[in-house]
C-alpha cells in the first residue's frame, strides 16, 4: 500500500502539463473566436447590417446581448462578422509575409555571399522606413479599398520583418556542426534546407507567426481607426471602435465590446506564441 | 604499401579579411597511406582545424582562397564544384566533429540520421537501411541499439552521441576518417573509450584516420605518424616515435614540455611557451616561431626555414638550429 503511494508520487511530476492551463484557455478562446467568425453565416445571430429601429443606442439587453449602435445594428453580430475582416487580414497578411520572407531568409542565410548582402541591405532599408506610414500612404490613394488590397499591402509591409527573423534564426542553425555534418554526408542543399534547417527554426517561426498575426490585427485596427480599412457598413473591430469613439461618453459599450474582443484575441495569440517559444526553447536546456 | 589514400600538396588556405590576407594554412604537403593513423598537433590557432576542413573541402563560401592540391584516392578535391566533392563525401571521406552536443540534429531521431545517409547515398531501401543502422549502432558499442534507434540526441549522453556521430561517419565505409578533436567535449574516461573505438574500427574496416588534437597524450599511443603545426605550417613531421623521442624543432620540444607527465614529481611547474602564437596578419619573412624560440639567431628572424629531411627518412623539420640531443630516450 505504501509502495503504491510512493510510485504515484514519483509519477506525478512527469504528467504535469508543461504548457500550463492558461495556455489551453487561450487556445480555447482563440479557437472560439476564429470558429465564430468563420461560421458567422450559420450562427443564430442577426446580419451585421440589419437595423432594428425599435432599439437604437441600446445597452445590453436580452434581445441584443451586447447592445445596439445608433443605427440599431446588433453589436454581437457586428463583432462576430467584424472578426472575419480582422482575423482575415491577420492570417492573410502573415501568409504573404511568410510566403515571401521565410523562404528568402532561409535561402540567403544558407547560401550567404553576394545575394545575401544585396537582399539583406534592401530589407534593412525597407525596415528603416516606418511600415505604418507606407501602408497609410498606399491605402489612402489605392481606392476603392477592399479586403484583398489591405491584405496585400500589410503583407508586403511585413516581409522585411519576417525576413530578418527567419534569416537570423537560420544563420544560427546553419552554423551548427550537424548542418556541416549533413553536408559532408553528401546531403543536397535542398535536403539540408528542408530536413536540417526548417525543423530547427520551426519553433521560432511558429511563435513569430502568432505574434505577427496579433501585430497585423492591431495594425488593421489602427488603419480602420483612421478610416483606411474596409468601407462601411462592413464591420471590422477597428472601424467599430472608430465609429463609436464619438459617442464614448454616452454609449461606452459601443467601444468597450469590440475593444474587448480585439484585446482578448491579441492577448491569447501573444500568450500562445510566447508559451510555445519557451516550450520549444527549453528542450535542450532541460536535458 | 599500396597507393596513398590521401596526397596533400602545397595546400594553402588564405582568408581575405578587412585587415588583409590571413594565411591560415600555408604550403602544407604530406601523404597518408592505407590503414595509417596520422596525428596533427599544435596549439590553438595553429591551423589544425582549418587544415582538416580544407582537406574535406569545407570552406566558407566567401572570402577564402585555396590553392594547392588534395588528392583523395586520386580524386582532386581542391577547386572543384560542390557537386563533385559531394560524390566523395561520406563514401570516401567522413568526419567526426569536435562537439557531439552540436553535431547531431536535435529534432531528428538518431536512427533516422543514420539511415538517411544510407538511403540517400547508397540508395538502400527503407527496411535494409534501418537494419544496417541498428547494426552500425551495435558496431560502435551502443547498448540495446534497437531501442536507441528511435531516441532523440537529447536523450543520449555525450559519449553515446559521439558514438552515434562515429556510426554516421562509418555508414558508407569511407577509406578516410577525419576526426577533428573528437574527444574534446567528453570527460576523460569516455575519451579513452571513444579513441579505442576509433582505433578498433580503423583496424576492422581497414580505414585511414587523421586525428586532429591539441592533446599530446591522445596521439602518443594511437598514431603512426605525427605532424606538428605552427602558424599554419608544418614545422615537423615524422613517425610518432621520432617526433616524441628525437624531435629537432624547438617548438616541438616546447610543446612536449608544456604537457604534464606522470613521471614528473607532483607540483612540478609546467613549462609554458613564452609569448603568444603569432598574428597571422603580421608574419614576417623569418621563422614564425623565432620570437618565442630560445635558440633563435639572426638568421631565424630573416629567412624562413623549409621542411628538410636530415638523418632519419620520413622525418622532416623546418629549423635553422635543430636540436641534437635526444631526450627521455
Amino acid at each position: 500500500m505504501s509502495n503504491e503511494t510512493a510510485v504515484s508520487q514519483v509519477d506525478k511530476p512527469e504528467k504535469r502539463d508543461p504548457l500550463g492551463p492558461l495556455f489551453w484557455v487561450c487556445v480555447g478562446w482563440a479557437t472560439l473566436t476564429i470558429l465564430a467568425s468563420l461560421l458567422a453565416n450559420w450562427l443564430p445571430i442577426e446580419s451585421p447590417i440589419t437595423q432594428d429601429y425599435t432599439a437604437l443606442n441600446q445597452g445590453p439587453t436580452l434581445h441584443h446581448l451586447l447592445g445596439t449602435d445608433d443605427l440599431g445594428r446588433d453589436i454581437l453580430a457586428r463583432i462576430i462578422f467584424g472578426g472575419r475582416i480582422s482575423i482575415g487580414v491577420g492570417f492573410g497578411a502573415m501568409a504573404i509575409g511568410f510566403g515571401i520572407g521565410a523562404p528568402l531568409g532561409m535561402l540567403t542565410a544558407y547560401r550567404r555571399g553576394r545575394l545575401d548582402t544585396i537582399v539583406t541591405s534592401v530589407m534593412y532599408m525597407l525596415l528603416a522606413f516606418p511600415a505604418i506610414i507606407a501602408t497609410i500612404a498606399i491605402l489612402s490613394f489605392w481606392v476603392p479599398r477592399a479586403l484583398p488590397k489591405i491584405i496585400v499591402v500589410i503583407g508586403l509591409a511585413s516581409v522585411p520583418l519576417v525576413y530578418r527573423v527567419i534569416r537570423t534564426a537560420t544563420l544560427n542553425v546553419a552554423a551548427k556542426d550537424y548542418v556541416v555534418a549533413a553536408k559532408v554526408q553528401g546531403a543536397s542543399d535542398r535536403r539540408i534546407l528542408l530536413k536540417e534547417l526548417l525543423p530547427n527554426i520551426f519553433p521560432i517561426a511558429i511563435s513569430f507567426l502568432l505574434i505577427g498575426i496579433a501585430t497585423v490585427i492591431s495594425l488593421e485596427g489602427a488603419l480602420a481607426f483612421l478610416g483606411l480599412s474596409v468601407n462601411p457598413p462592413t464591420p471590422s473591430w477597428g472601424n467599430m471602435i472608430n465609429e463609436a469613439r464619438t459617442v464614448l461618453s454616452t454609449d461606452p459599450w459601443l467601444v468597450i465590446f469590440p475593444s474587448l474582443a480585439l484585446c482578448l484575441f491579441l492577448l491569447c495569440l501573444n500568450f500562445i506564441g510566447d508559451r510555445l517559444r519557451s516550450y520549444f526553447d527549453v528542450t535542450e536546456v532541460k536535458l | 604499401m599500396s597507393e596513398n589514400v590521401l596526397v596533400v600538396e602545397n595546400l594553402a588556405t588564405t582568408f581575405h579579411t578587412k585587415g588583409g590576407p590571413v594565411p591560415a594554412v600555408g604550403g602544407v604537403s604530406f601523404s597518408l597511406g592505407p590503414n595509417e593513423t596520422l596525428g596533427i598537433v599544435g596549439e590553438s590557432g595553429s591551423g589544425k582545424t582549418v587544415l582538416s576542413r580544407t582537406i574535406m573541402g569545407l570552406q566558407p563560401r566567401t572570402n577564402v582562397e585555396v590553392t594547392g592540391s588534395v588528392l583523395l584516392n586520386g580524386h582532386q578535391m581542391v577547386g572543384v564544384s560542390e557537386d563533385e566533392k559531394r560524390k566523395h563525401w561520406a563514401t570516401e571521406v567522413a568526419m567526426v566533429f569536435q562537439d557531439p552536443m552540436t553535431s547531431l540534429n536535435p529534432v531528428m531521431r538518431v536512427g533516422k540520421q543514420i539511415d538517411e545517409v544510407l538511403r540517400v547515398r547508397l540508395g538502400m531501401p527503407k527496411d535494409a537501411a534501418k537494419a544496417r543502422a541498428i547494426e552500425l549502432l551495435r558496431l560502435v558499442g551502443i547498448p540495446s541499439p534497437e531501442e536507441r534507434y528511435s531516441a532523440y540526441p537529447g536523450q543520449l549522453s555525450g559519449g553515446m552521441r559521439q558514438r552515434v556521430v562515429i556510426a554516421i561517419a562509418l555508414a558508407c565505409s569511407p577509406s578516410l576518417l577525419m576526426a577533428d578533436e573528437p574527444t574534446t567535449g567528453l570527460d576523460v574516461t569516455i575519451q579513452a573509450q571513444i579513441l579505442n573505438l576509433i582505433e578498433q574500427i580503423k583496424n576492422d574496416l581497414n580505414m585511414s584516420v587523421i586525428l586532429v588534437t591539441h592533446d599530446l597524450g591522445v596521439v602518443a599511443t594511437r598514431t603512426t605518424r605525427l605532424i606538428v603545426m605552427y602558424a599554419g605550417r608544418i614545422v615537423e613531421i615524422g613517425t610518432t616515435r621520432d617526433v616524441f623521442k628525437d624531435h629537432r624543432m624547438p617548438y616541438t620540444r616546447a610543446l612536449l614540455e608544456s604537457s604534464p607527465r606522470v613521471s614528473n614529481a607532483s607540483h612540478t611547474r609546467l613549462q609554458a611557451i613564452p609569448g603568444r602564437p603569432p598574428n597571422l596578419l603580421k608574419l614576417d619573412q623569418g621563422c614564425a616561431f623565432a620570437p618565442r624560440c630560445a635558440f633563435a639567431t639572426q638568421k631565424c628572424h630573416e629567412e624562413r626555414p623549409e621542411l628538410e629531411e636530415t638523418g632519419t627518412p620520413g622525418h622532416l623539420f623546418a629549423c635553422w638550429n635543430p636540436l641534437t640531443t635526444k631526450i627521455g630516450a
